[in-house]
Formats: C-alpha cells, structure tokens, sequence
C-alpha cells in the first residue's frame, strides 16, 4: 500500500460538513464538504424519488358536470401537493390489514363545488375539504398546500352556471419513484467543482472558453485556479453545492433531513442483513423472505388494485409489521428492506 | 346603406387627414432628406387579409358565385320546358333562390351544421324556383315552389354561420376558429378539393423534337360540350385536327372554309411580313391546290364529307361542313349568322403559333406553368352537376307533362305545377349522393370522375386546415413523368413550395400559399369595352397586313382586336383597374414573344396581392399602415386606395417584384408583402425553416397533420367516429406568424418539452426517445381517444322493432358482470368504465321481420314477442369510459343512438413523436426522474434525444429553435421562427449570456446516476414536440390461438379479426433454403390448417369415417395429414370433372 493511497483514506475519514447559505421554508441552500461524490449524489437522488408524502391516489366520483373527463380530473388531483409533514403517522396502503383503505393509510379529501353564478367559477385546491378523523386528528397531513402568495391554491378547473363537481378523494402515501406526483422537491440543485479543476468537463468553445463560459453563483466559493498549477489527476470532488426547493408538501429543510434519514435506513437495512449473517441465521430462509418482500412491492408499485394476489405476496410480512408499527425502530427496519430490496430491483435493471 | 355611405366619406377624410399630416411633417422640415420610414409593418397586411379572405375563402367564394350568379345562367339557358303533345303548352323558370323564399328577409332553416353532424342529416337548403305556365288558356305565375334540396357549404352566404361572431357560433356550438368551406352529407364533414386542370379556351402549344411534331391546341369549354382542337403538324405541313372529323384537314382548307379565300389574306394572317415563316407555311398551299379548292363552298364540303357524326336526319355534305365549323371546331366561338371570321383569324393563329413553333421549338408552352393552370372548385363542380341533375329533371318532368297531356279528355284542365313535385327528389338526392360518394359522372362530357370528395379529416385543427387548401391534380399518379411533379419557379407565392405529401402522389397534390386568391369567372363583354375605349382596333375592320405588326389584344385567349401601343394601353388598363373601374382580379400583360397582351377574366387563375410601386417607391406609407393598426383601414381599403393589387401568374412575370423595401429601384413595379407568404398554412408552422433541409419541412408538413392536439372548441361536443385529443396542448415556445394568423397558438397539438440531445442508455438509437418518467406523470404527451358507435333501432314491416333490453340481474338484484355498465334503459351510463368484454348496448332485434301473413280474418296477429338479442360488446386491450350517450331521431325517422366511448392515454414505449423539423421518433424507454442527467439548477430534460439526428438530416432550424426557445423561457417572452425572418439568433445568444448561460445554448450536464459532471457540454433547451397519432395500444397484436377463416380453415387476417402473424412466401423460402422441413411444416400446416382425411389408397380419392365411397369398401383406407387447403382444392378440381389422386406409398418401404 503506497502512503499516498493512505493519505487519500484518511482524507475519506473526515467528518461530513453541512454549510448551510439560505434556509427558509421553500428553498434550501448548503454546502456539503467532506463526502464521496456517490454519497452527496445518493441523497440527491433519495430526495427526489424515495421521500414519502402525501397525494391523492383515487377518486370516486360522484357528480362531475364539468367539461373535464374523469380521468382528466383525477389526474390534476393527483398533483396537488398535499401537505405530509406527519406522514410517519400513515401507513403505505399495500401494507395496511384494511380491506380498501383506512384512516389509517389514507387520508379522505372531499370537493364539492357548484356554479351558481353567471361567470365562470373556478375551483382551487383550497376547496379540497379534509375529512377529519381521530387519526389525523392535530396531525399536520392532508390539507392542500399552498403559498402566501397564491392563498387559493391550485387551479383545479373551471365551471360554468349549473355545473357541479363533486368527487371524494382517497389520499395515500408514496414516494415519488411510483408516481411523480408523490414528490416532495421541485427541483434540487446540484453542482461541484464550478472552476473544473478536476477537469471532469472538457469546455465547449470557438474562441476562449473563459470568456465563453458564464460565472455560477458557486464559482465564488472556491478559488479560482491558477492557470499555471500543476494538475492534480487523484483530486477528488469533496464539496458539493446542493440547493432544495420544496414543492410545498413538506417544508424544505425536512425534505433534506428526511433524504439524509431515508439514506441511513437504506445502510441500515444492509447491515441488519450483514448483522443476521454473522448471527447465523438461517441464511437461505432471510433472502426468501426478502425475495417476496420485494415482488410483493413491486406489485403493489404496478397497480394497488390487484388486490388479492398482491396480499397473498405481502402476507407473511403483516403480523410483524402490526406489532412493530408503534415502534420507530422497528418500523424503520421495515422500510428498510422493502427499499433495500427495491433498489436492488433498480440495479438490476443496470 | 346610410351606413356605407358614412364609412366611405369617413375613409375619405381618413384619407385627406393623413395626407395633410404627411404634408405638414416635409413643411416642418425634418423628413425631407430623409428616407421614407421603413414599412416594418406591412405584414400587418397579411392578417388584414386573412380577415376578409379567410383561408378557405377560395371555396366560399366560388360556393358564393354558384348559388348566387351561376345558378341563375342555368336557370336562363334551360329556361322553357315545351310539350311535344300540347304546342301550346310552355313551363317558365324565371328565377332561382337558395335558402329563402322571395318573401323571407333573412335565411329560414332551423337545423344547425351541428345538429346535422349528430343526427347523420344533410344540411342543405330548399330551391326555390318561381315559375310561369298556362293551365289550359290561362297563364299561370308561381313564386317559390321548392324543386330539390342544395346541399350548403358552411359559412357560405347560404349558411347560418355567416357573419356570426364569436358568441353566436358559441350558441350554434360551432367553433370560431373552424375554416368552414365544407358539406355536411348524412352527418359526415366532405370537402370538394380543389382540381387543377389546363387552362380551358387557351391555346397550348407542345413539340416533339424527336418526331418533328408540333401541336397547337385548345380545348374549347361551353356550358353545352367540351371538344378539343388541334392544329398539328404532319410531314412538315400543318393539318387542323378535331375528335369529330375523320381525317386531318389541312389547315388551308380548314382556313378556306372559314372564309379566308384568298391565299394572300392566309399567308398575310399566319405568318406577316417574316420571310422566314412564310417559307415554313407555303408548301401548306400546294396541299390545297393539290385538292383543287379554290372557294369556301369546296372547302366546307370536303370538310363535310369527314366529319363523323349521327344525327337523325342526313345533312347534304355542305351543311355538315358549315355546322362542322360553326359548332364543333373551336367551339367556344360562337359564329353568328355564318360569320366565321372570328373561328378563322383563331385557327389562324393557332398556325401561326405552330408555323413559330416550327421555327423555334423553343416557343412553345409549358404545361406545367402555374399561369396555363386553372383550379376548379366546388362551386364549378357542383354547377356542372348541378345543371346535368336539372336538365334531367326538366325531361323527366316534360315526360311526366307529356303523358298527362296526351290523354285526349282530361276532367279538370291539367295543373303542371303537381307534378313537380315528383321529381324533385332527384335533384336533392342526386346532390348528396355525389357529394357524399365523390362520384361526379357527367353524361354530358363523358365526365367519370370518382374521389372529387374527401372526408373532412378531423385529426388535429391543423389537418382539416390542410384539406380546405389542398389542390389535387388530375394527372394519373402511376405515370412516370417528372414535369408535373415538379417545383415550378412560377409556384412562388401562389402554391405552398413544402406541402406535398411523399410517395405516389408527390407534387400532384399542392396545397395554396397562405396568401391566395383564386379568381371566380366575371363577364367579358365589359372589358372588351372598355378596350375598344382605350384605342383598340376592333377586329372587324382588321387589315390583314397590319395584324402583326401591331400587337394583337386578346380576351380569355380569344383575339378582339390590335393595338400600337400595347405599354399605354396596358397602363392604362392597369390605371383603371386601381381606380376599380373594372374588376380587381382581371389580369393584363404583354407578351413580347408573341406580340400580343393577354387579358384574362375567368375563373380558377391563382393570384395574389403585392403592394404597388410606383418610381421606385412603395405606394403605401407608413401612416397608411398606422391606419390599418387603428383599425381604421381594412384590406379592401388598400384595393379601393390602389395601392395594392392582385396579380395573376401571367402578369407577375410581367412585372419586377422587389422581394423587401431594400432592393427597391425605379423600374420595380410591386412590393412584396411578405416574404414568408411563398408557404401555405400547414408549412407555416415550421420555426425557422429556412434553415431546414427541404425535404425536412415536407416530412414536417406531412407530420402535422397527424399530430394530436386540439382540434376546434366545440371537440368535447362532437361525437366523431374516432378523435384525438391531447391532455394539455401547448402553444409553441417559438411561434411564427403563420401560427397566430390561422390560430395555431389557440388550437394547438403539441407541447414544449425541455431536450437534452445527448445520448443515453442506448435505448435512443434509431431515432428512438428518452422520455422522463415524472414528466409523463405530470400530463406530458398525454392524450384522449374517443370512439363512436353508433346503433340504429329499425322498424321493421311488421310493426316490430329493435328494442333495447335492460340489464340483466343477479339474485342480488346486481347486474352481472357484463351488464355492469348498463343503466335500467339498456344503454351505458355516463361515466361508466367499460371493459373488455362488457356490453353498453343492449340491443336485442325480432326473430321475424318479415310482414306476417294475414289470417282469415285479415287481422295482423300477434306479432311474435321472441327478441333475439344483438348488444354492442366492446373489445379492446385497454378500459373504456363512457363519455357521451346521444338519441335522437335520423332523417327517415330511424331512432339513432351514439356512444361515445372515451380513454385516457399515457405515452408509453413505442408511441410516436415529433418535433416540428420532419424528424420523428418512437419512445424507446422511460426513465426514473432520478437517473435522468441534470444540470446545477436541478432541471432535467423531459426528453432526451440522440445527437445523431443531426448531421445527416441538417434540421438546423430544429437547434434554432432550442436556442430562441430557451432564451424565451429566460426573458419570459414567446419567440418568433417565422420563414425568412423571426428571432435573430445572436439575439437569442444575448438574452442567454444575459441570464448566465452559453451562448450556443448548451449546458453543463450531470450524469443522473453517478453525479458526476458529464465531459461533454450538452445541447439543452425546450423544443416543441408533437405527439403523433400512431400508438402501440392500437397496433399491438399477438396470437397463439384464435379464429379462422370459415372456407380455408386458415388463421384470419389482421388485427381486427384476432388474426395470426403470417409466415409469408419469402419467409418461407429461406425456411426452405434453411432445409428445416419439420419447421416448414409445422408453420405451414399444423399450426395453420391441419386437416385429417381418409384417402383411399386403391381410387386416389378422398373419403370419410373410414369408408371409401367411391370403391365403396374400406379396405385400402389411409389416415392422413394434409393442410385444409389442400383438401379444399381437390374438392374444387373434382366438381370440375379433374381427379386429382394420391398416391401414398411408404418411404420407409422395406
């Protein structure tokens, strides 16, 4: 072992550094120094697709006289971010005991409009009504998100003199790799290196690429390189400029705290496993286990109304799950391997 | 009219206002050196124009002509019906009206064009004709009695959509923007394209160089016949060729009959003064004195004895020479009184023409030439069919008259006027059976043309534009001859340069340049007129030496006269026409070639308005302009103003057209308006393609139409056999003027998705997409289907119908499973999801039909209860919902009942898109949001496109538009790609740099999976993309097992019947090659029509169950395996009287 290949671990073993620039509600700016570029990117893409929140998932339709169809209704519906700050308090559907569904994995939202005057009415998300119910009583869940600039919300559609609409709206948990509507972040910034010193880019010029290429709001966090420095071919990228805007369901800075804890229980869930090993557990009847965890998901990721076929699959998992429900650990664990299993699926398809 | 007289005299004063302002801006001093403000604006012209014109206006204009002028000519020419029996008897038309009867003020219809489009009527409107007879002595006048139905283009001046605005066609739920210019025939939507054909009574000159063949010819077009003329050579003489004369007459004959006896006078009118032609034409002479024809009787009955004709009684030999002349040879001169100096100074020059041609191939016509072409269109089509169904109904209404008249004592003096009625279903039916077939037969031309009409295509907003210009050619398509296919320089302006479809009909099919119009036909007798006012030499007192040292003056290709002067007479025509003395689409220019100006007043030219020059400077001002801003000013205006004109292709090349203000000069005679006005409105959508390859912008027109997108604002209230709508269609990022002149930008079919052109995956090869998933959750690409069925409940003779059966119930008093999406009326609830398999019409028709016997008593019995039930099953691969339920009543009191069956889409693999640069592609795979590259600010391409698209294709206009696209979305403004103009590139790269990108708008990119920064820079910017309407839920098809054909036993074939995947003949052969003979087999017969039969090995032939029934034993019996086929085709030989017999011996024989 060379001793610079050791200098390079021991540069690895710093602590991990968060800088945080701007932290308000919306949008979240900081710096994170001292990680893997696979790490930093594992978190970006944690907080994109893996962060469960809240969103209308079906809708039954009660009276729609509108010009809009059904589908097209329930769709826009679907979007509407919904705000999902106690979203540990609900439980993904698929794992729920109940039969359709629940207080306890969903959250029932009713819309019920009618045009009575002469000019056309508009229905916002803000006329979404939540049913109330012991379980999500006092929780923050549920009610469609809005901003202070726009307070009605969401334009859901438009209706005429006479025209009615009125739909109950079944919102469940889920995370945004099943449907993109279950996205908690608008779009997360994510840039490193902004001199390219570690020459992962090759600049597109005609003339001089300095001149050609604009200045980013990160260059100035770094030193400009001197043209003359010799090039340091093992650099590595250890600061990353990360910026997080919410889509409203949950409020920036959680999105970033609960993508750093989806990530740990995805590690987690790998050294549980590794730990059962070295237990010696039955090794052969742990990988089965998970095999049908992980098909069980997968059907419920294609369609939650399969129905019976997707139960027979998740079964053996309930009881235990039921028990460990009230406990965080447990519970966590749970997750764990279901997404552990899931991104092998990910892999897989790599 | 109070109205009309206060807007002029308010124009005028407009008009004097500005023209003081102007004067008191040169006394201020300041402009007087200065150049004339630039007229940036002119384009402005172009909506202006749109906004009277319309783009279906061709069509509306001549349905206009039609049924208000036209119509009222064929009334005139079939005026009297006579009888044979009563001499006394007369029948009168003596005026025809269309919609209204002569009382009413406005139009008195009640159906709506929507109304007929649900409840599959016509939407047409009644003819009134007024009428005078004699009742026995009486004479009897009638106003209004109705003679048929005319079907109505919509937004004609017949239509109730007429002048309607915004908000009443909202309440007739027809949409604003929706072209009109159409039939509506038992419910579907049919145009008449528009025909292009030859110009009609103009001479046509052609020469074969290798056969030494010149022709001049004309094909000569009254509202009675159609006959064509020749003028051809023949072993270097020139001989009159025509249809209905046997042999070719030479032409000194032929001019001799005409009345042109002396040969001085021949030689003097065919070939001047020019020596050299008249060596060409002399030896024509010695053919004549060859036949010893001297005089015009000789000449006439030499003519006579050839020509072919059956008359009913025989004509001396003389008269059929005389009426030879004076009906068949040119026949659209008309000779009075034996006077054929007009038919013989024609045929004169159509030899001169040939004597010219012979002198130099090089003068000859182009057939292909725009300005030899003329467009027929609905109006003239529906005239001609129009005047051949009236000319029947007259004879079969004096036929009818005739035998009421020839019985001797009639009891009550006889009333024509009750028989009218009979047959004026003829003429209504008539109609709508040609519009609706697209079968125009004409007996009178021998016209047979099928395919006249198309249905209106509803695919997107912009394909139903295309259909209104679309122009059709009557060229076969199979023939391989590159001239009419080909781009002709004289398109420019008039026919769209990128619209014309690949394949078999390529450049057959044009469609109209934006900013067309195509003349209706205006009276002569005014013009000639008006240039025998302006120092023409009538023809009459022509001087046959002087006729070509002048220049000759001819109207409609038919010479009236000659000038001296033809640049003044000219501009001075040209002067009235500006003052709008004479009517603005008469067209005049000089041909210097053959000396002659050429005036044009029929119907069918093309022409298009350019703005007048005069001494280099553009006779429209700014101010000008200013006013038509104001909205003080219309398009009609400028005409009236003359300052800008409509130019035919014949007197465009008379002129010198600046292209823009800056290359004006003092012998440019017109302005264009715009430049981009050389495409039609389906090309128009292209951004920036000027900088496309062009076949690129023709793949694109071709696309467009097939794009999904909004189709017009009443779509949800239509109920079409099968439309497309998207979810959320956008307009375009990069719009161009076009879009928002034909209402693109409200209509639109497409979205504007953000493109990394990168590759990725390698699913992208070949064109193939990477689509985001997220973006495709959150509505891209997402589209509507809406299926009809329609269901009629017939009434049968017995006084049974079909009814609808209710839904059937379980002991649960649940419907079952297939009735679940019925109501208690045995038809599908709205809303609810149909699956496959389910019924959502519960029809049920009676066992018997048929009219019962009557029994003794001549009592009906009772009608038989038993129903056998019918439904409407659906079957598809994917869930319905039902969107609509409509009953209603047809025309023949049928009960109509349509179903509309709705399905929401998402893209998925292997659907169709497009951008708008002709390049197309299939999704090739959908990517997880996370994985897909992104740049620092968190946005990542909801499409991603493989750069190899480019190089080869040269679509730069494509990059053009990411650039201007992405730096509108950072300026927040819409961007303009007009043709020839729009957004400046190095302005787009501005407002880039502005906002902190590259200027050649490409970006740093991260790789989605790792997170590490991509090496390349990538190209990223919105590009707008057109969802297409190919989809694989529609095409996907596969089959183990299935049905088969009931006679070969075979799989079916197609997607529609289940069929199987056919294993065919070239397959075969390399299976064949292959030498795998089990796998031919089993592809071949087992798995397609295996088939056991018992051959009798003693007879040969084929018996059953064991038992040959031919030797009549079962002895020599052999089970065995051929395909069904095969056993069908012995059958057949047998029934033949052929045996086929089998041999069967052992191949493994010991």
């Amino acid at each position: 072992m060379s001793s610079s290949l050791n200098s390079h671990l021991i540069k690895k073993v710093l602590d991990p550094e968060i800088k945080f620039k701007e932290a308000t509600s919306e949008y979240v700016d900081f710096t994170l120094s001292n990680v893997d570029l696979s790490l930093a990117n594992s978190l970006r893409r944690v907080m994109i697709s893996e962060i469960p929140t809240l969103a209308i998932d079906s809708v039954e339709v009660e009276k729609n006289t509108t010009v809009l169809a059904d589908e097209f209704l329930a769709h826009r519906l679907g979007l509407i971010p919904l705000e999902s700050y106690d979203i540990d308090k609900l439980r993904y559907n698929r794992e729920c005991t109940c039969d359709n569904y629940c207080n306890r994995c969903s959250v029932t939202l009713i819309l019920n409009v009618i045009a009575t005057e002469d000019s056309s009415k508009s229905v916002y998300s803000r006329d979404l009504t939540i049913v109330q119910n012991d379980h999500i009583k006092n929780l923050k869940l549920g009610n469609p998100a809005v901003s202070n600039d726009v307070p009605e919300g969401i334009l859901i559609c438009k209706l005429r003199k006479g025209q009615e609409l009125t739909v109950k709206c079944i919102a469940k948990k889920g995370i945004s790799k099943e449907h993109a509507k279950w996205d908690s972040a608008a779009a997360i910034e994510f840039e490193y290196d902004p001199w390219n010193k570690l020459n992962h880019t090759d600049y597109w010029y005609e003339t001089d690429a300095k001149v050609e290429w604009p200045i980013g709001k990160n260059h100035r966090d770094e030193i400009e390189p001197n043209e003359d420095d010799k090039f340091d071919y093992q650099a590595e990228p250890t600061v990353f400029y990360i910026g997080v805007e919410s889509a409203k369901s949950l409020p920036a800075n959680q999105i970033v705290i609960r993508g750093i804890d989806m990530l740990r229980q995805k590690v987690d869930g790998i050294y549980q496993e590794l730990e059962n090993m070295d237990r010696g557990l039955d090794l052969e009847e742990d990988l089965n286990n998970n095999i049908n965890n992980g098909l069980g998901m997968d059907i419920g990721y294609q369609d939650e109304n399969l129905g019976e076929e997707g139960d027979a699959y998740g079964m053996p998992n309930f009881a235990e799950q039921d028990i460990g429900y009230n406990e965080a650990s447990n519970n966590n664990d749970d997750y764990g391997e279901a997404n552990f299993s899931d991104d092998d699926e990910g892999d897989a398809a790599w | 009219m109070a109205v009309v007289g206060t807007k002029k005299s308010l124009n005028k004063n407009d008009e004097d206002h500005s023209f003081n302002e102007l004067l008191k801006d040169e006394y201020k001093g300041k402009k007087l050196a200065d150049p004339v403000n630039k007229l940036e604006d002119k384009w402005e012209l172009l909506p202006a124009f749109l906004k009277v014109k319309g783009l279906v206006k061709q069509h509306l204009d001549s349905f206009n002509y039609f049924v208000d002028t036209d119509l009222k000519k064929i009334i005139d020419a079939n005026q009297m019906i006579l009888s044979d029996v009563d001499p006394e008897f007369y029948f009168k038309y003596l005026d025809i009206r269309v919609g209204s009867k002569s009382t009413s003020q406005g139009k008195d219809r009640t159906q709506t064009p929507h109304q007929c489009r649900l409840r599959d009527m016509s939407y047409n409107a009644p003819i009134y004709v007024d009428v005078e007879y004699t009742r026995g002595k009486k004479i009897i006048m009638h106003r209004d009695v109705e003679i048929g139905k005319m079907p109505i283009m919509l937004r004609s001046n017949k239509c109730i959509l007429e002048g309607c605005d915004e908000l009443e066609m909202a309440k007739l739920l027809e949409c604003p923007l929706d072209p009109g210019g159409y039939f509506i025939v038992n419910g579907t939507e049919k145009v008449i394209l528009v025909q292009e054909q030859l110009s009609k009574n103009r001479i046509i000159v052609e020469a074969d160089e290798k056969k030494h063949i010149v022709q001049a010819s004309v094909t000569s077009s009254t509202h009675e016949r159609k006959s064509k003329t020749y003028v051809v050579t023949k072993n270097g003489k020139i001989y009159l060729k025509h249809n209905s004369i046997s042999e070719e007459i030479p032409i000194v004959i032929a001019l001799k009959a005409a009345g042109l006896v002396s040969d001085l006078e021949i030689m003097q009118l065919v070939c001047g003064n020019d020596s050299l032609y008249q060596e060409i034409f002399a030896i024509n002479f010695e053919e004549c004195s060859n036949h010893n024809i001297t005089t015009q009787r000789q000449a006439l009955e030499y003519i006579g004895a050839k020509v072919k004709t059956i008359r009913r009684q025989k004509l001396s030999i003389f008269q059929e020479g005389v009426e030879a002349i004076a009906t068949t040879v040119i026949a659209h001169l008309t000779a009075i009184d034996m006077d054929f100096k007009e038919k013989a100074l024609y045929l004169a020059i159509m030899a001169r023409r040939v004597v010219m041609a012979i002198h130099d191939p090089k003068n000859v016509d182009d057939r292909d030439y725009v300005g030899n072409k003329r467009l027929e269109l609905a109006g003239q089509l529906m005239s001609l069919l129009f005047e051949d169904l009236f000319k029947k109904f007259n004879g079969d209404f004096k036929n009818s008259i005739d035998k009421v008249l020839k019985k001797p004592n009639r009891a009550t003096e006889y009333d024509a006027l009750l028989s009218i009625n009979v047959h004026s279903n003829n003429i209504t039916s008539g109609l709508n059976r040609a519009i609706s077939t697209g079968n125009w037969s004409l007996k009178r031309f021998k016209m047979e043309r099928a395919g006249v009409t198309h249905v209106l295509s509803r695919l997107s907003y912009i394909s139903a534009l295309g259909m209104m210009t679309r122009i059709s050619s009557q060229f076969e398509k199979s023939r391989k001859v590159s001239g009419p296919r080909a781009l002709q320089p004289s398109q420019f302006g008039m026919l769209c340069t990128s619209d014309t479809p690949e394949g078999e009909a390529c450049g057959l099919v044009k469609n109209l340049a934006l900013m067309t119009h195509i003349t209706t036909d205006d009276e002569e007798d005014p013009i000639k007129k008006v240039c025998y006012l302006l120092g023409v030499e009538n023809i009459s007192v022509l001087d046959s030496t002087a006729l070509h040292l002048n220049f000759g003056v001819y109207v409609n290709g038919t010479l009236i006269g000659t000038t001296r002067f033809p640049a003044k007479f000219v501009s001075q025509f040209r002067k009235l026409r500006r003052q709008g003395k004479v009517s603005a689409f008469i067209s005049i220019y000089v041909n210097q070639q053959q000396l002659a100006v050429h005036i044009a007043t029929d119907g069918g030219r093309i022409c298009r308005p350019l703005i007048i020059v005069e001494n280099g400077k553009s006779k429209i001002a700014p101010n000008h302009l200013n006013l038509l801003k104001e909205g003080k000013f219309e398009f009609d205006d400028f005409l009236k103003l003359g300052l800008v004109e409509y130019l035919d292709c014949n007197e465009e090349n008379d002129s010198l057209i600046a292209l823009y203000e800056k290359d004006l000069a003092n012998d440019i005679t017109h302005l264009e308006i715009e430049p981009f006005t050389v495409l039609g409105a389906v090309a128009g959508l292209i951004p920036y393609p000027h900088h496309n390859q062009s076949p690129r912008n023709t793949y694109q027109c071709a696309m467009g139409k097939q794009a999904i997108g909004a189709i017009a604002y009443n779509q949800f209230r239509r109920i079409d056999t099968l439309l497309y709508l998207m979810i959320y269609p956008q307009q375009p990022m990069v719009k161009t003027k076009t879009i928002e002149l034909i209402g693109y930008d409200k209509l639109p079919a497409g979205q504007n998705a953000t493109v990394a052109v990168m590759s990725y995956s390698g699913y992208d090869i070949e064109d193939a997409l990477v689509i985001n998933k997220a973006s495709i959750d959150r509505g891209f690409g997402r589209c509507e289907t809406r299926k009809k069925t329609t269901c009629v409940l017939k009434k049968y003779p017995n006084h049974t119908q079909d009814i609808l059966a209710g839904m059937r119930v379980d002991e649960n008093n649940k419907p079952i499973w297939q009735h679940e999406p019925l109501g208690a009326d045995g038809l599908g609830e709205v809303g609810m999801r149909v699956e496959s398999g389910q019924i959502y019409i519960n029809k049920s028709i009676p066992q018997v039909a048929e009219p019962t016997a009557m029994n003794a008593n001549g009592i009906n019995q009772a009608a038989p209860a038993a129903f056998k039930n019918t439904p409407v099953v659906y079957r598809a691969p994917e869930a319905s919902y039902i969107d609509q339920v409509m009953m209603s009543v047809s025309d023949d009191e049928q009960s109509l009942i349509k179903v509309l069956l709705r399905q929401n889409r998402r893209p998925e693999l292997g659907d169709k898109f497009s951008s708008r640069h002709g390049q197309k592609g299939v999704c090739g795979i959908i990517v997880n949001h996370e994985d897909m590259p992104f740049n620092d600010q968190g946005v990542s391409p909801d499409i991603i496109m493989n750069p190899h698209g480019f190089p080869s294709r040269m679509t730069v206009g494509k990059m053009i538009e990411l650039v201007s696209g992405k730096a509108g979305i950072l300026n927040g403004s819409l961007e303009y790609g007009t043709c020839f103009g729009g957004s400046k590139l190095e302005d787009m790269s501005k407002i880039l740099v502005e906002n902190g990108f590259n200027y050649s708008g490409k970006d740093q990119l991260y790789s989605g999976i790792t997170g590490e920064c991509l090496q390349a820079y990538i190209f990223f910017g919105p590009i707008y993309y057109q969802k297409l309407k190919h989809m694989v839920l529609d095409k996907m098809h596969a089959r183990a097992r299935g049905p088969r054909a009931v006679l070969t036993r075979q799989p079916t074939e197609g997607r529609s019947r289940d069929g199987g995947l056919r294993l065919g003949e070239m397959e075969r052969d390399c299976v064949i090659a292959y030498g795998a003979s089990q796998l031919l087999l089993e592809r071949l017969m087992i798995s397609s029509d295996a088939f056991e039969v018992d051959t009798c090995n003693k007879c040969g032939l084929m018996g059953y169950s064991g038992w040959c029934n031919t030797c009549k034993s079962s002895e020599n019996i052999i089970k065995m395996t051929i395909p069904y086929a095969a056993k069908l085709l012995f059958q057949e030989l047998i029934a033949m009287n052929i045996a086929p017999r089998l041999r069967l011996s052992d191949v493994f024989a010991k």
